[in-house]
């Protein structure tokens, strides 16, 4: 006999039993999606940092005292003929005795100089600051020492390489770390639909005896993925906004004001947090679909 | 016309158990039919291969003249479309009420909803429980509760209706009610196939009777009853 009670305690467990899987459901994609969104704005940021310190790449090439007009103008030439360079700039005696002037302004350094003791020099931007060891060794010649009216040549070379090579990895760490939440997050979505299937499953086998098409089986369960992924995306954006406003812009400004670091992209100043929010939304959608689809192929058979 | 015809189906389960052989039957429209047997018999696999929950190992099975053996799988709703369904365990779903029950079979085949609200209440009358519409089933008696299901299982006036153990549950007055509510069913001209092994009520109905035992057809009887 079935038993009245057997009834009743289905329908109110299964109600709670919903309410929490989509509870759970929901915080698990915005938990991760967040994470997602947080590694994306902080990578990127990071990556402006970099991009602006490399931007910031130059290379020094001090002049002989007293080269000669002739041998100084074939150099700049020379420099300006190599496909790497940017921009090549000329900075005399004078101009760099100038420029020591303003930085030092005040200090008692300035009383203690006598004459001009700066030499003149060529300061050179590089179009791809990575190239910046091929442009140097130019200024040697074959025995390692400097080219005729050369007597120095200042980058910061290991600097620059680790800098480059900390990048990289952190591109990859990043990407590996994206990729196992991402994977997390639809394991997650595809157990909870699974739980959503098995709960509805007196359902499923009714709409199955009485005639109901495949789609119409499969749609609802569709739609509670989506949505799950969905909602858990707007809610992960939302969080992100605000951990954006109230922590990174300020942490930004704090490396910001101590590294001295010219500009750098701020959470929410660039058009990119736009689609960052977008792509969570979406990202989250097409979780919820994915995963439900995987269910649904798996546990129901129609 | 032929309503259901088995010519010569087999079916072996995956683990090797043989649940029917080489069965052959006819069963015309209009017909009541008892499918009688101990459990095991392979009843409950007849009924399956009818409504193709699961596939026949080799024969064939013919619905209202069209062999059902290569149907698509898209296209096996529209034949349970045509097939009504009654369990032992009633499968009412316990958070909707009787008339979201039963309504429930002509939604999901999309019906419109004043359609519904019409066919429900027709066959709610013809069950004799329009005045529990409102009711949840865990209100119901487990007869009545059968009832909402046959009501479900016949609301889209299917040509064929199939009754695996529907009085399994129920005492002998209960079944009584039940068997005349299939009788009507079967007299307003649908083929009826129920299986059971109650024996009171296969003797009391006078009936054909088809036999399984161990998945082989030993009796097919007109007018008959349940035997030893």
């Amino acid at each position: 006999m079935v038993r009245p009670g057997y009834f009743f305690s289905e329908t109110f467990s299964s109600l709670r039993r919903n309410f929490f899987m989509t509870c759970a459901a929901i915080s698990t994609v915005a938990i991760t999606l967040f994470i997602v969104g947080l590694f994306t704005v902080i990578v990127y940021d990071v990556m402006g940092v970099v991009n602006s310190i490399k931007s910031q790449v130059e290379l020094a090439v001090y002049l002989e005292d007293g080269i000669s007009s002739g041998l100084k103008d074939y150099i700049e030439q020379e420099i300006k003929s190599w496909e790497e360079v940017d921009s090549v700039k000329y900075v005399s005696k004078d101009q760099a005795l100038e420029r020591f002037k303003e930085q030092n302004e005040g200090s008692d350094i300035l009383k203690e100089i006598e004459g001009n003791p700066l030499p003149a020099s060529f300061e050179i931007t590089l179009k791809d600051p990575e190239k910046i060891d091929r442009v140097a060794l130019r200024f040697y010649d074959k025995d390692g020492n400097y080219i005729e009216g050369v007597n120095d040549v200042i980058y910061g070379k290991n600097y620059v390489n680790k800098l480059f090579s900390i990048t990289a990895i952190i591109g990859v760490i990043t990407i590996i770390i994206i990729a196992v939440l991402l994977l997390a997050a639809i394991v997650l979505i595809f157990n909870t639909i699974r739980l959503s299937i098995y709960a509805r499953r007196k359902e499923i086998e009714v709409m199955k005896l009485v005639g109901a098409t495949n789609w119409f089986v499969r749609i609802p369960f569709l739609f509670e993925g989506f949505l799950e992924g969905f909602t858990g995306g707007i809610i992960s954006i939302i969080l992100l906004y605000f951990t954006g406003n109230f922590l990174l812009i300020r942490a930004e400004r704090l490396i910001v004001d101590t590294m001295r670091i010219k500009e750098m992209a701020i959470v929410g100043s660039g058009g990119v947090i736009i689609y960052v929010y977008i792509g969570l939304a979406v990202l989250g959608g097409l979780i919820g679909l994915l995963s439900s689809g995987i269910a649904l192929r798996k546990y129901v058979k129609v | 016309m032929n309503m259901i015809e088995f010519r010569n189906v087999t079916k072996i389960y995956e683990d090797n158990t043989a649940a029917l052989k080489n069965i052959n039957l006819i069963v015309r429209k209009g017909e009541f039919v008892f499918l009688v047997g101990p459990s095991g018999s392979g009843k409950s696999t007849f009924i399956k291969l009818i409504i193709k929950e699961v596939d026949e190992t080799d024969g064939s099975i013919f619905i209202a003249g069209r062999n059902i053996c290569n149907l698509r799988s898209s296209k096996i709703p529209q034949l349970r479309r045509n097939i009504g369904c009654v369990f032992q365990d009633f499968k009412l779903l316990p958070n909707k009420t009787i008339f979201e029950n039963v309504a429930f079979a002509l939604e999901v085949i999309g019906k419109p909803v004043y359609e519904i609200k019409i066919q429900v209440s027709q066959v709610l009358k013809l069950v004799g429980l329009y005045d529990k519409i409102d009711s949840y089933p865990h209100q119901l008696s487990a007869g009545e509760q059968q009832r909402v299901s046959i009501a479900r299982a016949f609301v889209n006036r299917p040509p064929i209706l199939l009754a695996d153990e529907p009085t399994g549950n129920l005492d002998p007055i209960t079944s009584e009610g039940i068997m005349k509510i299939l009788s009507r069913i079967n007299l307003i001209g649908t083929t009826v196939l129920m299986a059971t092994h109650d024996k009171n009520i296969v003797n009391s109905m006078r009936r054909r009777v088809v036999e399984l035992e161990e998945g082989e057809i030993v009796r097919d009887q007109k007018r008959g009853v349940y035997g030893d």
